[in-house]
């Protein structure tokens, strides 16, 4: 019996974690960001810093780098594109899909590709 | 003849080893840490084999997940982990409620409980917005029905539930269901070949991302105070949240990924009264 009240006084308590449950997603909870696809205004700074900052410079910098990849410098970001080793490890050709956690947006993989087209400027 | 029958005690006897491990492979196994005993995990998924001989067939990238797991007493577990993978950190306990057993005390099955938090800490793509500490976390809960069939042989049904607080698009869930199976076939006294599958229940409701079934096969072997878990799995993720509707990978492509867990198991504190009480 007194087994039995400890275990449920213990679930109580970790069920007590489920009361912060939410069922948001990011497109309903940030409406403004998301319908706008950009595509008109892409440059290096506003656009591809801020996606690679959040995607992949986790993994991609530091010493070493994983896979030997750096994203933190425009140099290398740019080497890796004109290669086209940037857009394919995006869509998965021929390299596993890169971020591993799962390939970013359609928008934002057609904003990379809009930055190659134009040249892959730094600005 | 009945006489002797009652007059003999007759004794239970539990189900024992039913797997080695915690893990049948990625998701919890119906084994617990006896209390007292800390269990310390290193579990490492390599990138994917079909990235070429260039790439070792995925050797050259590794993901790390480090976990410290404690016996606190006969029927509860607790584990703390960290995941490289979405810098995750995770947390779990696993309650014991049904113990096989057979003799005076007759019960066909094992049943356990656990449930578990993941806090994803990998910044937030959009610092301008409004982020919230919620969207970080995600919830499992699992219903583990284990039997050891015979002493070779033991099979597990695994009911679970995860709920993500933040997901991408409208098309993605944030509840999921899941049906894991598993099994343990021993193969010699020190080895065991285990496969474990996962079907999700709402995998044709679209998600913005194609999410496959995990399934993981591979060997455990066990040597002194050491287990170790060698596999091939379609899955990255290592825990509940990251490897239930997360798995990106399809075996058929071949994005399958090795995989090991390594289980070292100290003795922090000697057992104050037997297991069978």
């Amino acid at each position: 019996m007194k087994r039995l009240l400890v275990s449920l006084a213990t679930i109580a308590i970790f069920s007590l974690f489920f009361v912060s449950c939410y069922y948001d997603n990011e497109e309903a909870l940030y409406p403004t960001l998301n319908n706008s696809c950009d595509t008109t205004n892409v440059t290096y700074s506003s656009t591809i810093t801020p996606i690679l900052n959040s995607y992949c410079t986790g993994c991609h910098s530091g010493s070493p780098p994983s896979g030997g990849i750096t994203l933190t410098s425009y140099a290398s970001v740019q080497a890796l594109a004109s290669s086209g080793m940037l857009i394919n490890a995006l869509n998965g050709n021929g390299v596993p899909i890169m971020p591993l956690s799962g390939s970013l947006s359609t928008c934002r993989i057609a904003q990379f590709q809009i930055w190659v087209r134009n040249g892959m400027l730094n600005n | 003849m009945n006489i002797l029958n009652k007059d003999a005690p007759r004794e239970i006897n539990y189900a024992t080893a039913t797997f080695k491990s915690t893990r049948i492979m990625n998701g919890h196994s119906i084994e617990k840490m006896p209390p007292g005993q800390l269990d310390v995990r290193i579990s490492h998924r390599f990138g994917t084999i079909n990235s070429g001989a260039y790439n070792f067939f995925g050797l050259d990238q590794s993901n790390i997940h480090l976990g410290l797991e404690y016996g606190i007493l006969n029927w509860l577990m607790v584990g703390v982990g960290r995941s490289e993978l979405e810098k995750t950190f995770d947390g779990f306990a696993k309650f014991s409620i049904l113990r096989q057993s057979s003799g005076a005390k007759d019960m066909p099955v094992s049943v356990s409980v656990v449930t578990s938090i993941a806090l994803k800490t990998l910044k937030v793509p959009d610092q301008s917005r409004t982020n919230y500490f919620t969207s970080r976390l995600a919830y499992v809960g699992q219903i583990l029905v284990a039997r050891k069939i015979s002493q070779g042989l033991s099979v597990q049904l695994t009911p679970s539930y995860v709920h993500r607080n933040l997901v991408a698009t409208e098309l993605d869930p944030n509840d999921i269901f899941a049906l894991g199976a598993g099994a343990r076939l021993k193969l010699t006294k020190r080895i065991s070949l285990n496969g474990e599958y996962y079907y999700i229940a709402n995998l044709k409701t679209n998600f913005s991302t194609q999410i496959y079934n995990p399934l993981s096969v591979g060997f455990d072997i066990e040597t002194g105070g050491h287990v170790f878990q060698l596999f091939f799995t379609n899955s990255l993720g290592m825990t509940e949240k990251q490897f239930i509707g997360a798995t990106t990978g399809q075996w058929k492509k071949g994005d399958i990924h090795f995989g090991f867990n390594i289980s070292r198991v100290f003795m922090l504190k000697k057992h104050q009264k037997p297991l069978n009480n």
